[in-house]
């Protein structure tokens, strides 16, 4: 190129820009973007996808500043000051209980919850909305599934959030300790579950589960959702009525069966050979006692799960549940949720709750008492929670006792695992490829991971200018190539998501959300279709539109 | 009558010290960014429950009020209820105390007896080739950072060797009748030896340095002299008259040592699985659990305090020379 043509060149560039500029007059530029993340240390994946997808929007012509703070923090501005954030890193963490779609598709989407409750973005759409609530009184299963197809796929046309990622829970046990037949995968939750802990065959003399936490235990309370770890023991101390399976679908459990009398009326029969751990039988009335307990209002957490039944009435060893409304989630979210728990032991202490300004919470039970496949026999603070096998019970567990260590180191932990001071590795929160490594150095160690109903992703505040635009929405999502991600972010434990209905439950996922077209032109080419422009560098709204914000 | 005027005005100040420390830490903690519901963040979070949860909390109330509740209640020995467990907080701490401070004196006592006879032998040596090597020596390990140090003992004793478990205080599901068992018992020897090597090697700098050079000191006053002229054996000359002068402001570090360490604690407590105060501190801290917090570092300012307070009275009682006019 010589001298001369380049400075034609700019000559002609600038002359370009003008008249650009001037048409475009009453555009704004778009102010700088913040992106919320929490710290490397706490969360490296969270903190290297934020980087990535900063870095793409950049390309895009975007200003966008990665903000970097604890969780604590993070959510002060998220959930509490709703309209004072642009983008956040986020994650929701697989459950049991979640795989039934309802909590996560009209919880986090619903415009009812967007002022207090999840829908901490502010997404709103009619037909969303009216697709959410159908779904909710729809008892057919094959007609359920295409409602919850379609909210998937009004979720995928309007990108509220960018879905990047469903990560792989990565456990690992020794298996010259445990029968490798033995462990359950249970979909889209992995090994570490109910299911696995009840049916470990030893194969030698070690006849005790040795696990790991790196979180401490909260408490063990059958009337108080607390932490995470807390809920592995509450499911084995306690029983419910169903069970979400290895299939991720609820079966009886303390029941033998149930069945729908009609819309807002369901029986289930109670088994008639269960036990208290304190020797009394368990009765209808127990169970009729625990739904109640839970709606008192001494267990706040509760409540929701049981807010829609109206009355129970007992015959036999028949329990009648008569709903409010209609509610196709009740077996997930009600009958297998709600913990089985002794009249004789908890309704005096409910009495006494509620006139004092305490309420079930508080409560920590010792010894605590339940039906389940395991009874509880120690706990020292911070350190070890210990549970013995409950021979009585009708799946009794072919282990002799449950330990889990906290261990909130996880090199230790690691390292525990191959020297046999655990052999089931239940927690693991750094890097999975660490414990690929050393599970190909010893031969005793088996790795299972498998895809999570949980799910990581980046939301944008729908409240706020410019991610209100669900085109804008739509390019800054296409930017990014979720295999990237899920590469560099994950190395490689997880799979690109599209639908916050994970591709673990096959039932309910909608494959048609799969993004088809990604990379920065394409980005660039949806937001030229909706009117933005790069202007030297940066991008601006459309023409017409100005910054909303101070 | 002088002595109990002194001792007075030694415990009123004490008292001003601690009323100090919680107003700093009620404030401190409060005015920290972070969200006491951040534990409870859930898709079925309602508005109600949220409410319910500030009220219960008593963070619904202005922040002078919240204050003089605590004060009060602090008046009456009551350290409030833990926003994340839910249970006592004199409880929880009561109950982490003990770990450690078993983990603290023990690792300082080493500590100390080594630093001390490490240091007065290595000022009796001074100019030779051990001092030329030891001195840089203790300067490295007191510069290595104990969570380094932790993982190679760990990766080492344990992970290689298999000599000593990686952490907690007792072996899987190992029960005791008491805590007193269990303090007493191998078991937790066994899991006490490698974070108390841990904390010695990293703490053993400062008495070593410290007596070395108070050492070199006494060293060149008179009555040393004295004591070389009138013929005594070297020992006798170092151990009975050198080193008991020299080690009284060794003394003084190891009450103020104590305080330092308790904060030390904290990742060594993570790097060795151990349930101690220092863990459940920073927990309290992140998850903006005040009571829980307040209350585990006021359990760890009123040891401080204690422990300058009997370094105060025993410098008085082992030099006389120090008197309270």
């Amino acid at each position: 190129m010589t001298p001369l043509t380049m400075t034609t060149r700019i000559a002609l560039m600038s002359a370009a820009l003008a008249t650009f500029g001037a048409t475009v007059a009453s555009a704004d530029p778009i102010r700088r973007i913040d992106l919320i993340s929490r710290p490397q240390a706490a969360q490296p994946a969270e903190f290297q996808f934020t980087q990535l997808v900063a870095q793409e929007w950049r390309r895009l012509g975007l200003d966008v500043n990665v903000r970097v703070m604890p969780w604590e923090q993070m959510l002060d501005i998220v959930w509490s000051s709703r309209d004072a954030w642009d983008t956040t890193a986020w994650q929701m963490v697989g459950r049991p209980e979640r795989s039934d779609p309802d909590e996560i598709i009209f919880n986090l989407f619903h415009s009812s919850t967007a002022e207090r409750g999840f829908n901490f973005i502010g997404y709103s759409n009619p037909e969303f909305d009216a697709v959410a609530e159908a779904q909710r009184v729809t008892l057919d299963p094959d007609e359920r599934r295409e409602l919850i197809r379609q909210a998937q796929a009004i979720l995928a046309a309007d990108q509220p959030n960018m879905m990047l990622a469903h990560p792989q829970s990565t456990y690992a046990f020794n298996q010259s300790v445990w029968n490798p037949d033995s462990v359950v995968d249970q979909g889209g939750i992995g090994i570490r579950n109910t299911w696995t802990f009840m049916s470990l065959e030893p194969v030698g003399d070690q006849r005790d589960i040795i696990l790991n936490s790196s979180d401490n235990v909260q408490a063990i309370n059958p009337l108080f959702i607390s932490g995470g770890v807390d809920s592995w023991i509450t499911e084995l101390v306690w029983d419910r009525l169903m069970r979400i399976g290895p299939d991720g679908l609820p079966t009886p459990w303390a029941a033998t069966g149930f069945e729908w009398i009609d819309d807002t009326t369901i029986t289930v029969t109670l088994r008639d050979d269960m036990m208290w751990h304190d020797g009394e039988p368990v009765t209808p009335e127990d169970v009729r006692f625990s739904f109640e307990a839970a709606g008192s209002g001494e267990a706040p957490m509760y409540s929701p799960f049981v807010a829609n039944i109206e009355s129970i009435d007992i015959d036999g060893m028949d329990i009648t549940f008569n709903l409010t409304a209609p509610s196709a989630a009740f077996l997930t979210a009600s009958l297998a949720k709600i913990n089985l728990i002794p009249r004789h032991i908890w309704e005096p202490i409910l009495e006494d709750l509620a006139g004092s300004d305490q309420n079930a919470e508080s409560v920590q039970e010792n010894p605590p008492v339940g039906s389940g496949p395991f009874r509880f026999r120690s706990w020292a603070q911070n350190e070890e929670i210990v549970l013995s096998a409950n021979e009585d019970h009708f799946n009794a567990p072919n282990a002799d006792r449950w330990i889990l260590r906290i261990v909130p180191n996880v090199e230790a932990a690691l390292g525990m695992l191959r020297s046999g001071e655990i052999n089931f590795l239940a927690d693991l929160p750094g890097d999975p490829s660490v414990l690929q490594a050393a599970v190909e150095q010893d031969e005793n160690l088996v790795m299972a991971s498998a895809v999570d109903i949980g799910f990581r992703y980046v939301a944008f505040n729908n409240r706020r200018a410019p991610f209100d635009d669900p085109a804008f929405r739509n390019a800054l999502s296409s930017a990014v190539d979720r295999r990237l991600v899920v590469g560099a972010a994950f190395r490689g434990f997880a799979v690109p998501s599209s639908s916050v209905v994970s591709p673990a439950l096959e039932f309910w996922h909608n494959e048609e959300t799969a993004m088809t077209e990604a990379g920065i032109d394409h980005a660039m080419s949806l937001l030229e279709a909706a009117g933005y422009r790069v202007i030297d560098g940066r991008l601006h709204y459309p023409e017409g539109v100005s910054e909303t914000l101070d | 009558m002088k002595a109990i005027t002194a001792i007075g005005s030694r415990v009123l100040q004490t008292v001003f010290v601690l009323w100090a420390v919680v107003t700093i830490l009620f404030l401190l903690f409060r005015l920290m960014p972070g969200n006491p519901m951040a534990a409870y963040i859930d898709p079925n979070f309602t508005p109600e429950q949220q409410d319910a949860l500030m009220a219960r909390f008593g963070l619904d109330r202005p922040l002078w009020e919240q204050y003089f509740v605590y004060l009060g209640n602090l008046l009456k020995g009551d350290l409030g209820e833990s926003f994340f467990y839910r249970t006592p907080v004199a409880e929880r701490v009561l109950a982490l105390l003990p770990n450690t401070l078993i983990l603290t004196f023990s690792s300082l006592i080493v500590a100390y007896i080594f630093g001390v006879l490490a240091g007065a032998y290595l000022a009796w040596t001074r100019g030779s080739r051990v001092e030329q090597v030891a001195v840089p020596l203790v300067l490295t390990t007191r510069a290595m950072p104990e969570f380094w140090l932790g993982m190679l003992l760990l990766a080492f004793f344990s992970f290689t060797l298999g000599w000593f478990p990686a952490g907690g205080t007792r072996s899987p599901g190992a029960e005791f009748e008491s805590y007193w068992a269990l303090y007493t018992s191998r078991d937790f020897l066994v899991h006490l030896t490698l974070p108390v090597l841990t904390l010695a090697i990293y703490s053993q700098g400062l008495p070593l340095l410290l007596m070395r050079s108070n050492m070199l000191d006494v060293m060149k006053e008179d009555f040393v002299t004295m004591a070389r002229i009138k013929g005594l054996s070297p020992f006798s000359v170092v151990i009975r008259h050198a080193a008991r002068n020299a080690l009284l402001p060794v003394m003084t570090s190891f009450a103020i040592a104590v305080g330092y360490q308790i904060q030390g604690n904290v990742v060594v407590e993570t790097v060795f699985s151990w349930p101690g105060l220092g863990r459940e501190l920073v927990r309290a801290v992140s998850a903006s659990d005040y009571p829980l917090a307040q209350g585990a570092f006021l359990m760890i300012a009123v040891v401080v305090i204690l422990m300058n307070l009997l370094a105060d009275l025993l410098y008085a009682l082992l030099d006389p020379r120090v008197t309270r006019e």
